[in-house]
């Protein structure tokens, strides 16, 4: 009988703890953030750009001053996860990374049900990510020039990551850009289209940096130049495509901060100066190079116009390309 | 030759370190347990563990991770043989023959030479590894598209033989599963295929999804539904060591399995899962009674499992030696390797070698360390058919739902594999056999992959799979084996085999 009583009590008592538990934020609701804050990633844990939110996400705990938990919400050619912080309270406890596909590129090919561009309010820019022009041992070219000379043929096939992935939008920009037709094929993820063109079994890809990087030191793959404005810090004898001879040449993929509409402002601007914070610090610097990035901080009037600029510009291709689905 | 030793002498220093057989054993423990329990799968434990490995030094946490994989593995043929619930696609195969064992009293029986085997297996595995890395890298290469998806016709020929009962029912089902796995967006253009606008069934359906629903929840619904076949598991659990014989009997099982598994899991795109199923072909065609396969036969259980830890440990092959991860836990490892600053390619052998090669070393201290840990369990495990079933019902259910629902954060998927539950039991009753229709769901999605990137490649010319010349040679193994099925003489055989079963 004792016995069951002491249950009884730890029982309350957790019961107690957990009311108070809840109830505590409502007490200090003007102190952002009073609560661990979910930061979703649209993509599943391992990737690129789970690995560039989780770099980030750590950091900006320490900005903030309170808990930023990262959660995975793949589906829906990422769409789902714009869905998911759409529809959510617009208080600052959810937040999304936006990055170029969903952003700006998905919204010409899918219906959605969210619009990126009016449903979600762009808090700041993160971190742009250049991609690489890679050949492998099928293709006897040295340069980028080269390479678009070869292709005139109309016989070359370069893989991609998947359809309207940033590969396979960097190489049909780099195609119309320089005026060459290409086959594009298909795979699920850089992985395995890395993996074919090592085998020599495709021509040629436009890949994120670190999916390639480790081969293209050792000689496997042979990188013709980077999609970026700038060159990139690992990669300091790879050409920009514009110093390699296609003239306006330039695709990344970006990762920024977004969040739902209409969010108090000085919740935004907390979130904006902490994003600063976490991206001047050396360490963030050094485990966004690892993933192929370079941080590039955008406040959110910035990051908007950029965002308004990169829907335009990737319609074009989309559009060009005839990759609709609907 | 002498250099490996060498090599694999400085990987042992590494490996032999307080910290790092820690780790590994961590590493095993962990994966052997979510591979029992069904649902939780290796995939979602390395992500949840990846930002914990941030504290670890690289050496240490690959090594833990790589337990946890292989250490599935281990661990989820224990679910299929005792609860018919693979939880893995590579289990599938176990469970056939696997339960079947178990239902007769020999779980102890299965689970020891799945144990044997695939010790065997990894010990082989890590030696191939280490000795032929690169030769199997150059192998893996070879295989383009195109060759690939003569392997996988090939594969589904052969998958034939994987039904017992009715060949059309087989066949039917073989595939059902391939059009299940064409559900979802077009790899091409992005269009949605039997979605019916369906956002959940936009990405396609999970392997796990299916699985948990038709074999997990429809084999619920089956024993509860039968009382009577569930007690026969119940008050039978015979001896729990494999005889001395039996061993010298299914050894040439275990040792073609290695090979198989070996081989085809250096492949690009999960070849590993092939692995079990090749085996389990193989041996049904050598067998000297065949018609004891699907009703609990030992070598059914030793040879594919063997095949599937060998396949575990070679898919390392290609992230080893060429930064290339051939299935989802590789791309995690990738992803680890990544996190601590070491960029995965093939200069990590030379600028990092004590982590390659303490790497491998440390694989084999790990299959020690599973048979350790796993035959006193056996015991153990057996028992657990021993709680009653309304509370390991409720429990495995609990389990299911929480590994689903971890896939993506996604109640929709839970929702989903209680549907494939309710056809699952509708299966059952049908009397058609579920495992032809893993098996064409999981080639199925490669079948469709290669075929159009194939085609892509040869500008739309199918002469393509007959100008590779090791395309050519599968599809006349296919053909050949294609013809000797519907030969008069053999389907004679065929059906005589199936009356007596």
């Amino acid at each position: 009988m004792p016995m069951k009583f002491t249950r009884r009590v730890a029982l309350a008592l957790c019961g107690v703890a957990m009311t108070m538990s809840v109830a505590a934020p409502v007490v200090a609701q003007d102190a952002y953030p009073s609560k661990p804050i979910t930061l979703v990633v649209s993509y599943a844990a391992g990737g690129g750009t789970d690995a560039i939110a989780r770099v980030f996400a750590a950091r900006l705990e320490k900005a903030l001053g309170g808990r930023v938990i990262v959660e995975n919400r793949p589906g829906a050619a990422a769409n789902l996860g714009t869905e998911v912080a759409a529809a959510a309270d617009p208080d600052g406890y959810t937040l999304l990374i936006g990055n170029q596909g969903p952003m700006v590129v998905n919204p010409h090919i899918f219906k959605l049900k969210a619009d990126p561009g009016t449903d979600l309010d762009p808090i700041a820019m993160i971190a742009d990510a250049s991609l690489v022009v890679v050949v492998g041992p099928s293709l006897k070219v040295n340069t980028l020039g080269e390479l678009v000379e070869a292709a005139k043929s109309g016989e070359l096939v370069y893989g991609s990551a998947g359809n309207a992935s940033a590969s396979h939008l960097g190489a049909l920009l780099l195609g119309q850009t320089a005026g060459i037709k290409v086959r594009h094929v298909p795979y699920k993820g850089a992985g395995p289209a890395v993996n074919d063109l090592v085998g020599g079994h495709i021509d040629f890809m436009v890949t994120t940096i670190p999916s390639a990087i480790g081969l293209i030191e050792s000689g496997t793959l042979k990188a013709l130049a980077v999609t970026g404005e700038k060159r990139f810090a690992s990669l300091p004898d790879v050409p920009t495509a514009i110093e390699a001879g296609v003239p306006g040449y330039t695709a990344s993929a970006w990762y920024g901060l977004v969040g739902p509409k209409g969010m108090p402002a000085e919740v935004k601007s907390k979130l904006e100066a902490a994003t600063t914070e976490t991206l001047s610090d050396a360490d963030v610097l050094d485990k966004l190079k690892n993933d192929g990035a370079v941080p590039s901080s955008m406040g959110p009037q910035a990051f908007a116009d950029f965002m308004a600029k990169e829907r335009t510009r990737w319609g074009d291709v989309v559009k060009a390309a005839d990759i609709k689905v609907e | 030759m002498l250099d490996v030793f060498i090599n694999l002498g400085l990987g042992m220093t590494v490996a032999f370190t307080l910290q790092n057989i820690a780790l590994c054993f961590l590493g095993c423990l962990i994966g052997t347990l979510v591979g029992v329990l069904p649902g939780v799968g290796p995939v979602a434990t390395i992500a949840i563990l990846l930002p914990v490995t941030l504290s670890l030094d690289p050496t240490g946490s690959l090594i833990m991770l790589a337990g946890i994989y292989y250490g599935a593995q281990y661990g989820g043929s224990t679910t299929a043989i005792l609860v018919n619930i693979p939880g893995e696609a590579t289990a599938v195969v176990t469970a056939i023959d696997g339960h079947k064992m178990a239902q007769k009293g020999q779980a102890g029986l299965a689970l020891g030479l799945a144990a044997i085997g695939s010790f065997f297996a990894g010990t082989v595995a890590t030696i191939v590894i280490a000795a032929l890395g690169v030769p199997m890298t150059r192998l893996g290469l070879l295989f383009g598209p195109t060759e690939y998806f003569s392997l996988m016709i090939m594969g589904l020929v052969f998958a034939v033989v994987l039904a017992h009962g009715s060949l059309l029912k087989a066949v039917s089902m073989i595939l059902v599963g391939v059009l299940l796995s064409c559900v979802g967006a077009d790899m091409e253009t992005g269009r949605e295929r039997m979605t019916f606008g369906l956002e959940m069934l936009q990405d396609g359906i999970e392997f796990v999804v299916l699985a948990m629903g038709i074999f997990g929840f429809g084999e619920i619904f089956k024993n509860l539904a039968d009382p009577e076949a569930r007690d026969v598991v119940r008050s039978r659990i015979g001896r729990l060591w494999p005889t001395l014989k039996e061993l010298k009997d299914n050894f040439p099982a275990i040792l073609r399995g290695t090979f198989l598994g070996s081989v085809l899991g250096v492949l690009p795109g999960n070849g590993a899962i092939l692995g079990p199923f090749a085996s389990y072909a193989v041996e049904k065609r050598l067998a000297k009674r065949p018609e004891d396969f699907g009703h609990g036969a030992p070598a059914a259980v030793a040879g594919p499992e063997s095949a599937n830890n060998a396949g575990a440990q070679t898919s390392f092959i290609p992230l080893l030696t060429l930064g290339l991860p051939p299935n989802a836990v590789m791309a995690l490892m990738v992803g680890a390797m990544m996190i601590q600053g070491i960029v995965p390619g093939p200069q990590v052998i030379e600028r990092n070698p004590e982590l390659f090669w303490g790497l491998i070393a440390s694989m084999w201290i790990g299959n020690l360390m599973l048979v350790i840990i796993n035959l006193p369990l056996i015991g153990l495990w057996v028992k657990l058919l021993r709680v009653p079933y309304r509370l390991l019902f409720p429990a495995i259910v609990c389990f299911c739902c929480i590994g689903l629902y971890s896939i993506a954060n996604d109640a929709a998927q839970v929702m989903m594999a209680a549907l494939f539950g309710i056809i699952g039991y509708a299966l059952y009753k049908l009397e058609f056999e579920p495992a032809p229709l893993a098996l064409g769901f999981v080639l199925g999605r490669l079948l469709e992959e290669k075929l159009r990137q194939s085609l892509i490649i040869s500008g739309g010319s199918p002469l393509t799979f007959l100008q590779s010349p090791l395309s050519a040679i599968l599809l006349a193994v296919a053909v050949m084996a294609l013809v000797i099925a519907i030969s008069p003489s053999m389907r004679r055989n065929r059906d005589e085999v199936f009356k007596e079963a």
